[in-house]
């Protein structure tokens, strides 16, 4: 990872907090719609798991350390889900299937966390509140990640931000470009 | 579909690790609690400058599902709107609320409290259900955790944390909050438990007290309840009996928990502030 990207990682993931503490949450409460999760499940999807699984681990550990309850639920919980839609990266084509799965897998990933903590015992959202905001939730983030997907393969497309090499096996960038779809080994 | 290769697997497998040590000490309640601080602190700095930029948005976003309701209230709120406009350039608080606070102080007054107006500028940085909400005054200006939080309709919850800046509000609809509460009424006292959204679930200490549809309930005892008595906390919407006779009451809160902007923090008698002036009864408007 070069230093490009990981003071963008780092931005990305402020950003993404920051805005989530002080626009999204206060507007969607009670319902989990969470941007972080989506801007994870986005980045997994566009750049594969070897950039996810970092980002994923450092943007949940970053939320619970703000946060009051124990840290490493969401960064236990955000890394999977990178790893999840990282390895999805591949079937994923069009932008909005790719808005599609971040913002279910976001969602589905809010559930877990939300069941973490319950047994954790540090939230009391009990299990009849984690189904019924489920499909709302679900639709919050399909929404954020139809406004967040493009962002992100715009900013992983550019040349500052592209991967130096794309030997990785798991190697991604956006699909959506001509010149890459024709590939550097192609 | 690809797998991870050796080296993804491997940091994934590392990180997890990590995860659940991290999960374990803090549980255990040892060696984080520095970070926490640390990050609450840092975090909280950032909220309040990205509030004062996306603020306004979310509070013009807020007002919209309302727009249409009826022609008196489009009126109220287009009036509404262009005050909150010219507030917000100014950068004061809302009058209204203002005024709310201040009718609040004048009757702390009596019992030698005194009031920190604060604005909610955030609340939780990943999911949203922590039920905590971040305000921008902090211990600089005399805020203390485990002082009452009010909004001048009802009670709103008490302080977790306060940093130099900014304090976290554990709001009393948090799922594992309890309010002690006498019904206005008959005086009965009960246990006010957080159910999140739907208000309060309350458990009298009387199994068969005698509760009713409507009774308005109050912060309470006075100098048996860790939030400052006679403050509302809702008012009874249903009450069940089960077949051995327990009584349990459905509260509807007099406050929405996720609704909330500017509050003021209950201080401790002779507390002073520095950046933030606590409201008196001479500043704030009659």
């Amino acid at each position: 990872m070069t230093a490009r990207r990981a003071v963008a990682a780092l931005a990305a993931i402020l950003t993404a907090l920051l805005l989530q503490a002080t626009l999204v949450a206060p507007l969607t409460l009670p319902v989990p719609v969470s941007l972080p999760a989506v801007l994870v499940a986005v980045v997994a999807l566009a750049a594969g798991p070897g950039t996810a699984i970092p980002f994923g681990f450092v943007t949940g550990l970053v939320a619970d350390l703000g946060s009051e309850h124990p840290a490493g639920a969401l960064a236990l919980c955000w890394l999977v889900l990178g790893v999840c839609c990282g390895l999805l990266a591949d079937l994923v084509l069009a932008g909005r299937r790719a808005a599609l799965v971040a913002g279910i897998g976001a969602a589905v990933s809010s559930a877990a966390a939300a069941v973490l903590l319950g047994i954790l015992g540090a939230s009391g959202d009990g299990t009849v509140a984690i189904v019924r905001d489920a499909v709302p939730a679900a639709v919050g983030d399909v929404v954020l990640a139809l406004l967040v997907t493009p962002v992100v393969r715009g900013m992983l497309g550019s040349n500052s931000l592209r991967r130096p090499t794309d030997r990785h096996p798991a190697g991604r960038v956006p699909r959506s470009r001509p010149r890459v779809q024709a590939g550097p080994h192609g | 579909m690809r797998g991870l290769n050796h080296r993804q697997r491997a940091a994934a497998i590392v990180l997890a690790a990590v995860a659940f040590v991290f999960i374990t000490l803090d549980v255990a309640g040892t060696g984080l609690s520095g970070a926490h601080s640390g990050a609450r602190g840092l975090l909280g700095s950032l909220y309040r400058g990205t509030d004062a930029v996306v603020g306004p948005v979310r509070r013009f976003v807020a007002a919209v599902p309302d727009v249409g309701s009826d022609r008196s209230r489009i009126a109220a709120l287009a009036a509404q709107n262009a005050h909150l406009r010219q507030q917000l350039a100014a950068g004061s608080a809302d009058a209204a609320t203002l005024g709310r606070l201040n009718r609040l102080q004048l009757a702390a007054d009596a019992t030698g409290r005194r009031i920190m107006p604060a604005r909610v500028i955030a609340y939780g940085p990943g999911e949203g259900f922590d039920w905590t909400a971040t305000i921008d005054a902090g211990s600089s200006d005399g805020v203390v955790a485990g002082q009452t939080v009010t909004d001048g309709d009802g009670l709103v919850g008490r302080i977790l944390h306060a940093d130099a800046d900014t304090s976290v509000v554990l709001l009393a609809a948090d799922p594992g909050s309890g309010v002690g509460v006498r019904d206005g009424r008959n005086g009965q006292l009960g246990v006010a438990t957080g159910a999140g959204s739907a208000g309060f679930s309350l458990s009298p200490l009387d199994p068969r007290a005698d509760l009713k549809v409507g009774d308005e309930l109050q912060s309470g005892p006075a100098g048996q309840s860790t939030y400052v008595a006679g403050l509302p906390v809702g008012t009874i919407t249903s009450v069940h009996v089960s077949a051995d006779g327990t009584t349990v009451a459905t509260v509807k809160p007099a406050t929405s928990p996720t609704a909330i902007d500017v509050v003021g923090v209950i201080l401790a008698a002779g507390v002073t502030g520095a950046p933030n002036t606590a409201i008196s009864p001479e500043a704030a408007p009659r």
